[in-house]
């Protein structure tokens, strides 16, 4: 989240857009509500009529994977009626930069593209600058080749007619939507975006995201109160999760993990640190080695030393996708001799479920540490098989769960809460940091007897204390920071042993110590501040910084820098998240995105400090699939692209099982219901809950329903490439056919919280999704496929 | 010969009929111990829905003015002293006293906590403000007074002088006392009703229930005593005496009068909502009025029937098929929603009710049998024997006439 | 009936159906803090999601899902049932044995130790609340508690704390203002009418919806205490009782006089008695 909940009730206008806040998110319903009470209006535009649908002013229902469609017609409507923020536009993003001449667009595909390679030669996607390497830019918007020009002729082929051709939207709903949302276009009015998985669960998943940013930058709705783009994050610490490195390709704190080529640090800094022209901006990441260096530290402390670069020569460097996906398929080529399965249940949450389950007896071991017996680690006893023919040895370690152990929790809104441990767990069952640290103990113990590179295991530096498990306040002290001697910041002097104050007194001499730079700040010298608990709100916007502790540095709303106009006064007087007090020549209100005045004092900075540029990027090069967002068809699709020439996401590979629309004529899409929680092993265990949702169902229109023959309540399959499954038919009006190119097209939905183990057992829907994922994540595309379904199943 | 034996063989001198009776009353038992053992769920019918089913609207809610006679014909016979009727009082005290006996052992089948009833007596539980506090209160005193009126014949059989004597003296305040506290527990019963003021159909709820349920009790009861009158001629030997049955239907339209205005009143002034909206119940309803309250009432003006044996008993018969339908309409089919799914009971609700009905007349005609119900008119006791009691020998006891049932 | 008159200080909870988004956290709440067993379920009972399909000995409260069309839109929409806490509750108006109690506090709690099972209370209750132990050999009546035993210690019942959106709970009379504040702040939201002010005599449950009461399935209930239909004709109870006893004793001794002094009349006119005395033996011997 660029903002947090809280802030959500400052918003007059909310589009929860593949996301279904009220199910997925209840909480956050309390600020949805705070603000209608306020007059916001709330907007939900889903496949299907969800709860969070039936509480919105508005709805539109749109088919799976178009969101770029429908976003996109609303960039085109807020383009052509000039409904902008222009002011915010011209200073605080790229859309006066020129782009160099060799860039190029057509058909859905921009230059550089190789067919073969399925991937860009992005050279082209570049700045035109001048000879100092500085870019150039046209602060009226007229040129042609500016950003701002280039995105209006882009997305001119967006009308609300041709995207509701696509999205199946009825054309009312579109306009009522744009209409409503491009309102607060400019100062004083506030939109905010909530989104989630129907966001991001597509091939294009990354430009889905990126269309709702651009929106968000037209209007001027990044950094101010109720406005940004909200990422609802899933599990409850998956945002700590991430901050702490959870994905393949980077180190905690969001620093890039090494490659193959980044032979030493000098190398590896060389490639990682993005280097910005205009002195106004900040550009952040400048700061890679003092965080990567204290991290270092952190990890091999005194064997971490200047002679030997700090012990990089341990980080293990990415040869490749190392993404679920491809451990998935690399699986089941036998490519693994066991797997860790801590926390997770692939065979029900991974997609081509059928596919995982085989590859999972090709292992010789699998651990599972989980606080049930999981569909994963009784992979061997699910239907179809013949245990005595696999021959995997399976650990089911018991975990404590969140209430059994103490520790942060980092929300969606990044705020770093402390937990108390409420009670010891049952039976054998030991929390996680035991479960890892004995398995530390042990590999060092062996590593010390000999092996292939011991040096990164038994040189680690491991300072938890002696008790029977880690002890998470040392953790936590050293996740912050301290200093290892005596150091001078800007005439201060901190002691060796004292606790780093913030991320900017780090230090890349290997002076400082810090196991995550961006929670720097969080276990200072006056306590650990993710305790907090003070309901303190000077600001009146809800802040309360003095609850628990945000990343980074307490700051509430990111780029909130952008709230004000270049003079450092806010863009909405009635709601300052900070405002520069002249006299005291400093920032009011909260923590603002650095220090330095505002923008066009002589040593002002520009808003957007993680940017090289230093501003929000309507055109963004990084992207595997492209600087601007276009629509293509989910990689299963029944009709083909009425966009453009390219039917699917050119940066993507196809997969080899795909269902094709003869065969497999409806579209179907998953999703989760308040009542379940993800694989299951956590709701389907508990009875009251199974009460509640009792098995696996599918949710179909009356119309489908009819001509099938199926009643509410009767037993169907549903069929894909991939598989079939069978579930319980729910008829409803709540999902309806879409008109798509002038066809009717029916669609069907699906929960997947459902597997063969527990106390309530159901097909999992993803014996049917595609294992294929997003150009830029690979997060895969469960939201869009194509599938059969029929009356009747063996099971009734 | 032990005593079972000696019981067993006395069982087998029983007529066939008496038997079967003996079996319905077995299998009921069974049927008690199956709900004792597997809660009223897996017994009966019932849900959340229809918390109160057959057990209730016929055990309780009907057999309760079933067993008005004892005290319609005592006020009649003792208070009005309209001495001739007093052969009726004894077997009508009989039967009431079964019938209220086998309402409380309904009720503790019906109870979830039989073994608590008790509670209701104890002061610091005592609500007001509930007609079931007050209707337990009544049953519970009134069967306890039908208990001692019935120790009468029980006195006379054992030659008890004393309590006989005791016994006689208390003749008309037991009376006073049993019409005093019938008075309040039948009209409580439909006080019962008037709260479920959203949920019984406006063709029965309307304030004037309980004085409903009053009048209609009465009448009812007197039909009873009609009704059991004739058939323990019929069937057990006994003096015809419909031209004393004659009075009683004298009685009875005057009552169904009364009962048929207030009804009426009712229906007219103080109904609310829609009366005929709804097919089945407007059927029941015209059938509990037309053949159960119009057709009898009519008969009874007639002389001719009223003067006819077989005819009062169909007169009666209809009046007594009026109150059950009535007492079910209430208790039961007004009080089913529209839409909403309908109850019948089961095997063994039904089973434990035929075995209660079984027992009422099983145990009637034994006491018949064992003791002087009818041949020991009270009025012949007490008008010819003064106070010189015996205790009655065995050769004479031998004499008493048993009841012998015709083959049918 | 309650002897209080004033409820403006109870506990009432205000549920606006319109802020309630069908998550039923209350309902799994409820049973987490009164340990009830879950009930065994297929697919869904009901529109929706809905589940169980009713309340029940182990259901306190639960969420009716409606999901239909009207008028060409969708409608997905929740209500929640509960005990309705009613100022002057038929429930405990009714049980013979005092078995339910209004407290000082709001809630109507029952006392399942004095409890008969007599059900009468189920009968009575305009809400369908009071649900019994059909599986137990004993079985008593379960309804929702109000959350008494943390009520009592100032907590907020359990569904309440639970609810991210919907629930509302404080003074009645402070939750009836603010109902009535939002229905004049969004009257396009909602239907006005606050459900609970006046139903039953007024309840400590309140309800705000859009739609229609009647087609979120509330039930239709009387805007009078209930408990005041059974006592206008109890309440004659104790004069009835003393009106026939001494009717009746007037008339017997009126009666009885009559005859001796018939008797006494007889015995002087002599002859004539003979001839009754006559008459009533052959009467006697016609019965013999
Ligand atoms: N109760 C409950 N809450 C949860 C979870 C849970 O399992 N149960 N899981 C947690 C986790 S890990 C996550 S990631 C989040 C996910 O939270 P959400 O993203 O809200 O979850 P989903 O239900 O998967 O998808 C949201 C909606 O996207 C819609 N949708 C499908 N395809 C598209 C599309 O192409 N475009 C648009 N605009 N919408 C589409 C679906 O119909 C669905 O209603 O929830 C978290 N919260
Ligand atoms: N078709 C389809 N598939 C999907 C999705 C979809 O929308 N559609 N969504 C995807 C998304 S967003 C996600 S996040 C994934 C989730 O997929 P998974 O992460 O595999 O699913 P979970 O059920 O959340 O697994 C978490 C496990 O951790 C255990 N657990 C809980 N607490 C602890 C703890 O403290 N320690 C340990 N060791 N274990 C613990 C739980 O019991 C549970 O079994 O699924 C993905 N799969
Ligand atoms: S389940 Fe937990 S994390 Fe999710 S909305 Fe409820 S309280 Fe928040
Ligand atoms: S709703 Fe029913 S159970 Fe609850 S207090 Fe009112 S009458 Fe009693
Ligand atoms: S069932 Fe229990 S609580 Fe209900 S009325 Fe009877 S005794 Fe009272
Ligand atoms: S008040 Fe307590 S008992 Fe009643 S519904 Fe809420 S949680 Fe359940
Ligand atoms: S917890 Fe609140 S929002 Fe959720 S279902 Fe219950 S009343 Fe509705
Ligand atoms: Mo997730």
């Amino acid at each position: 989240m660029t903002n947090h909940w809280n802030d959500i009730q400052h918003a007059d206008v909310i589009l929860a857009i593949g996301s279904n806040p009220a199910e997925n998110h209840p909480i956050s319903f309390k600020y949805i509500e705070k603000a209608m009470d306020q007059g916001a209006k709330l907007i939900s535009v889903d496949p299907r009529f969800t709860r969070t649908s039936s509480k919105a002013d508005i709805y539109a229902q749109l088919r799976p994977g178009t969101d770029i469609s429908f976003i996109g017609g609303m960039i085109n409507y807020a383009l052509q009626n000039d409904l902008i923020h222009r002011d915010y536009v011209v200073h605080y993003t790229n859309a006066s930069f020129l782009i160099d001449d060799g860039f190029a667009y057509e058909e859905g595909i921009f230059s550089g593209y190789s067919a073969e390679t399925f991937s860009y030669d992005k050279s082209s996607w570049k700045y035109r600058s001048d000879p100092q390497g500085n870019p150039l830019r046209d602060p009226t918007l007229q040129d042609p080749r500016c950003v701002y020009q280039l995105m209006k002729a882009h997305f001119a082929a967006y009308t609300p007619e041709k995207i509701c051709e696509i999205t199946g939207t009825a054309i009312q709903d579109f306009m009522a939507v744009a209409r409503t949302f491009c309102a607060t276009a400019g100062p004083g009015r506030a939109a905010t975006i909530m989104y989630a998985m129907g966001t991001t669960q597509h091939t294009y998943g990354t430009q889905n995201v990126r269309s709702y940013a651009m929106l968000q930058l037209l209007l001027g709705n990044i950094g101010i109160a109720g406005g940004g783009i909200n990422a609802l994050r899933g599990e409850a610490n998956v945002q700590g999760s991430t901050d702490y490195a959870l994905l393949y390709h980077i180190l905690p704190g969001y620093l890039k993990s090494p490659e193959y080529g980044d032979l030493d640090l000098a190398d590896y800094f060389a490639k990682t640190i993005p280097r910005a022209t205009d002195p106004k901006s900040v550009n952040w990441w400048s700061n890679t080695p003092k965080y990567l260096v204290s991290l270092l530290k952190a990890w091999w402390g005194e064997n971490a030393t200047a002679a030997n670069d700090y012990g990089y020569a341990y980080l293990p460097k990415r040869s490749g996708n190392y993404s679920f996906l491809m451990l998935m398929e690399r699986l089941q080529q036998g490519g693994f001799d066991g797997l860790f399965c801590m926390g997770t249940n692939p065979i029900v949450g991974g997609p081509d479920s059928l596919a995982i389950g085989q590859g999972l007896g090709k292992l010789k071991w699998m651990v599972a540490a989980d606080l049930w017996e999981t569909d994963t680690s009784v992979f061997w006893q699910r239907p179809g098989v013949d245990p005595k023919e696999i021959q995997t040895e399976v650990f089911l370690l018991p975990a404590a769960s969140s209430v059994e152990k103490q520790g942060s929790i980092s929300n969606s809104g990044r705020w770093a809460q402390w937990r108390y441990k409420a009670v010891d767990p049952p039976g054998e069952a030991e929390s996680d940091a035991f479960i890892i640290d004995q398995l530390y103990r042990r590999l060092k113990n062996l590593y010390a007897k000999g092996g292939v590179f011991p040096e990164p295991i038994v040189n680690l530096s491991w300072n938890y204390g002696s008790g029977h498990e880690p002890d998470i306040d040392l953790v936590a002290r050293e996740i912050n920071g301290y200093f290892l001697r005596d150091v001078e910041i800007k005439g201060k002097l901190y002691r060796a042993g004292e606790q780093v104050p913030a991320f900017a007194a780090l230090q890349d001499d290997g002076s400082t110590v810090s196991g995550n730079w961006l929670y720097c700040g969080s276990v200072t010298e006056d306590g650990n501040l993710m305790q907090r608990r003070g309901k303190e709100d000077p600001t009146g916007l809800e802040m309360y910084h003095q609850w628990s502790w945000c990343w980074p540095v307490n700051r509430r709303i990111l780029y909130n820098r952008a709230s004000v106009d270049p003079g450092g006064r806010p863009w909405n007087p009635k709601k300052v998240v900070i405002a520069w007090n002249e006299a005291a020549a400093k920032w009011e209100g909260d923590v603002p995105d650095g220090p330095w005045p505002p923008m066009n004092k002589p040593d002002g900075r520009y808003p957007f400090i993680m940017t090289a540029e230093g501003l929000g990027r309507l055109f963004a090069a990084g992207l595997a699939d492209g600087p601007f967002p276009v629509h293509y068809e989910p990689m299963e699709s029944p009709t083909i692209n009425l966009m453009c020439k390219q039917q699917t996401n050119p940066a993507v590979r196809p997969p080899a099982k795909l269902s094709n629309p003869e065969q497999f004529p409806y579209i179907g899409t998953t999703y989760r219901v308040s009542e379940h929680w993800q694989a299951g092993a956590m709701t389907r265990n508990l009875s009251w809950l199974v009460e509640l949702v009792p098995d696996m169902f599918v949710e179909m229109s009356e119309g489908l329903a009819s001509w099938k023959g199926i009643r509410n309540g009767d037993m169907v399959t549903i069929s894909s490439e991939r598989g079939a499954i069978q579930a319980r038919a729910l008829v409803t009006s709540r999902i309806k056919p879409l008109r798509i190119g002038g066809k009717m097209v029916e669609q069907v939905g699906l929960p997947w919280h459902f597997g063969f183990a527990g106390l309530a057992k159901g097909d999992s829907a993803n014996v049917l999704t595609a294992a294929v994922g997003c150009a830029n994540t690979t997060i895969p595309e469960y939201k869009a496929f194509l599938c059969n379904i029929e009356k009747g199943g063996t099971q009734g | 010969m032990t005593a079972a034996r000696y019981v067993l063989h006395e069982i087998q001198s029983y007529h066939r009929f008496i038997k079967f009776l003996i079996f319905l009353v077995a299998l009921a038992a069974v049927g008690s111990t199956i709900r004792f053992i597997f809660g009223l769920g897996a017994t009966t019918n019932l849900n959340d829905t229809y918390p109160w089913g057959l057990w209730i609207s016929f055990d309780v809610v009907t057999a309760v003015p079933l067993a008005a006679g004892a005290f319609t014909i005592g006020v009649v016979a003792h208070i009005f002293h309209i001495k001739k009727l007093e052969p009726l009082v004894r077997p009508a005290i009989v039967t009431g006293f079964l019938g209220y006996s086998l309402v409380c052992v309904g009720l503790m089948l019906d109870l979830g906590q039989p073994h608590r009833g008790i509670y209701v007596l104890f002061p610091w539980n005592w609500n007001v403000h509930s007609p079931m506090f007050e209707v337990s209160m009544c049953v519970m005193a009134y069967t306890t007074v039908l208990f001692l009126e019935f120790l009468h014949p029980v006195s006379e059989r054992f030659g008890w002088h004393i309590p006989l004597r005791l016994l006689r003296n208390l003749q008309i305040p037991f009376a006073i006392l049993a019409a005093m506290i019938s008075t309040l527990h039948q009209s409580t019963l439909g006080t019962f009703f008037l709260i479920a003021v959203d949920k019984l159909h406006p063709l029965w709820y309307n304030p004037l229930l309980p004085l409903q349920f009053w009048l209609s009790a009465i009448f009812t009861g007197l039909s009873i005593v009609i009704l059991e009158a004739s058939l323990v001629h019929r069937f057990m030997g006994q003096p015809n005496e419909s031209d004393l049955l004659a009075t009683l239907t004298r009685i009875i339209p005057w009552v169904m009068g009364c009962y048929m205005m207030v009804k009426l009143v009712a229906l007219l002034t103080f109904s609310e909502g829609a009366l005929f909206d709804r097919p089945v119940l407007t059927t029941l309803f015209v059938v509990e009025v037309a053949v159960g309250l119009l057709l009898p009432f009519w008969m009874f003006l007639q002389s001719r029937i009223r003067t006819d044996k077989s005819m009062q008993l169909r007169a009666a018969s209809l009046v007594i098929f009026g109150l059950v339908l009535n007492r079910f309409n209430v208790s039961m089919f007004g009080m089913i929603q529209p839409g909403q799914q309908i109850y019948a009971p089961n095997v063994l609700e039904s089973v434990v009710t035929v075995g209660i009905i079984a027992a009422h007349i099983l145990f009637f005609v034994l006491m018949a049998k064992y003791f002087p119900i009818f041949e020991h008119h009270p009025e012949a006791v007490d008008a010819t024997i003064p106070d010189t009691f015996r205790r009655v020998g065995k050769e004479e006891l031998k004499a008493i006439p048993v009841t012998v049932l015709p083959d049918p | 009936m309650s002897a209080r008159t004033d409820f403006s200080r109870d506990k009432a909870f205000l549920i606006d159906m319109t802020k309630c988004t069908g998550c039923r956290g209350c309902q799994v709440a409820c049973k987490q803090w009164n340990q009830l067993k879950a009930e065994n379920t297929t697919f869904f009972t009901g529109e929706g999601y809905q589940n169980p399909p009713a309340m029940s000995e182990h259901t306190f409260t639960r969420i009716k899902f409606r999901d239909y069309q009207k008028n060409g839109q969708n409608e997905f929409a929740f209500y929640k049932e509960m005990c309705m806490h009613c100022n002057d509750p038929a429930c405990a108006s009714v049980c013979p044995v005092g078995a339910f109690q209004k407290t000082a506090e709001g809630p109507v709690v029952y006392l399942d130790d004095k409890c008969i099972g007599c059900r009468f209370c189920m009968i009575a209750c305009p809400f369908g609340v009071p649900k019994y132990e059909w599986s137990k050999a004993f079985p008593l009546v379960r309804k929702c508690t109000g959350c008494y035993s943390r009520v009592q210690e100032g907590l907020k019942p359990a569904c309440a704390t639970t609810c991210p959106t919907a629930i509302t709970y404080g003074p009645r009379e402070e939750m009836i203002k603010e109902a009535e504040r939002r229905l004049a702040a969004h009257p396009d939201r909602y239907l006005q009418k606050v459900y609970g002010k006046e139903e039953a005599g007024g309840t400590s449950v309140i309800y705000l919806t859009a739609l229609p009461f009647d087609e979120l399935g509330f039930k239709p209930v009387t805007m009078r205490a209930l408990p005041s239909y059974t006592w206008q004709a109890l309440r004659l109870v104790p004069g009835i009782f003393l009106t026939v006893g001494g009717t009746l004793s007037a008339v017997s001794w009126f009666q009885h006089r009559k005859e001796k002094v018939k008797q006494a009349e007889t015995e002087s006119k002599g002859a004539a008695c003979c001839a009754a005395a006559e008459a009533a033996e052959t009467s006697k011997e016609d019965h013999q």
